[in-house]
């Protein structure tokens, strides 16, 4: 049903945005970014695979993962570091909340359950080849992680909250699998460094190929097949601790309310 | 060749974004939340779409499975422990 002053909102609404956009196209809303390579984004591009500066390049095929996870690599395990508080603060403020598989939930329709099966196969599919592929094709891990986050909602949604508790993936069992992503991308941020300890060369922190001055590196390519170093490190640790990680949310918040009631007012 | 690859690409990116505007403003009139939980993944899909444009595809990655999946996944949670239908 439709009224007089939806109309009327929905043309102002238009004009609104169709004014804001052109004030700034022009201009308007401050300095507009220039159109032509930035000089920094030129030395990104540049660098991304170089085999003639190879003391300055990452060895990946897809600029932005050589970016995220080299380039800006301290940038992004910050980030991966606050994912980790935001996951932390969820679990404690469910602290107490059991999760427990013996009460009868069953689910939606068979049907809707076949299809889902489905699902079970190829999204997973999906994000591993996002993860696997993400130093030669767009995407990586934290894309592959909210991916394959999707079949875990899909299951839960579907197949009730106590199928995959019932199925052996716990809420522990997943916060230890998230432990192992973080501690994946821990230990390749600094394995270079561990081994130049062993050694006795110069490296660094977050080091992929070999500088100047610090002559490891990560493997770069195996048998014709470009591997972009720690890349494919950090991006599978990634996936895994993301797509465990939002695990844990999904199977608190789906909890029931007279569980957690339970719990609060215990206290 | 250019100019018309050029207008084209606005003319789609107009074409989104004004998409987006109207599902937004439904999302805000709906009076059903699961309905406006719908509109949202609508509007969100259209800035995915945009995305898409402007040659972002990792942005592209992550933005459909967070703004389609997870995000209604959680609202829809969050709806269930109140009411469906927004009072007046």
């Amino acid at each position: 049903m439709v009224t007089k002053i939806d109309v009327f909102v929905a043309i102002s609404i238009a004009i609104f945005v169709l004014s804001l956009a052109y004030i700034t196209s022009l201009g308007g809303l401050g300095p507009l970014p220039p159109v032509d390579v930035r000089d920094i984004a030129y030395q990104y591009l540049n660098l991304t695979y170089n085999p003639w500066r190879r003391f300055l390049t990452s060895f990946a095929l897809e600029s932005v993962t050589a970016i995220i996870w080299d380039f800006r690599g301290l940038d992004t395990l910050y980030e991966t570091a606050v994912f980790y508080g935001a996951i932390i603060a969820s679990i404690a403020l469910y602290r107490g909340v059991k999760i427990t598989h013996s009460r009868g939930g069953t689910g939606l329709s068979p049907i809707a359950k076949t299809v889902t099966r489905l699902s079970f196969v190829l999204i997973p599919t999906v994000a591993a080849s996002v993860a696997l592929h993400g130093h030669l094709t767009p995407g990586g891990g934290f894309q592959a992680g909210s991916i394959a986050t999707v079949v875990i909602v899909l299951a839960i949604i579907v197949f009730s909250r106590y199928f995959l508790p019932g199925h052996g993936l716990s809420k522990e069992r997943a916060l230890l699998l998230r432990s192992i992503g973080l501690l994946g991308v821990g230990l390749t941020s600094i394995g270079l460094l561990l081994i130049s300890f062993l050694l006795g060369v110069n490296a660094y922190i977050f080091q992929n190929q070999a500088k100047l001055d610090a002559p490891l590196s990560y493997p770069s390519l195996v048998d014709d097949y470009t591997l972009g170093g720690s890349l494919l490190f950090f991006n599978l640790s990634e996936f895994i601790a993301v797509a465990f990680g939002f695990m844990i949310v999904f199977l608190l918040l789906s909890v029931s309310e007279e569980d957690v009631r339970e719990v609060v007012t215990r206290d | 060749m250019i100019v018309v690859l050029e207008v084209f690409t606005l003319a789609l990116l107009t074409l989104f974004a004004l998409t987006s505007v109207v599902a937004a403003y439904l999302a805000i009139r709906e009076r059903d939340l699961v309905r406006a939980v719908v509109f949202s993944a609508i509007q969100s899909s259209m800035y995915a779409l945009i995305y898409y444009v402007l040659m972002a595809p990792d942005i592209v990655l992550v933005y459909i499975p967070v703004s389609v999946g997870l995000i209604p996944a959680v609202l829809l949670f969050v709806i269930k422990k109140t009411e469906r239908y927004e009072g007046e």
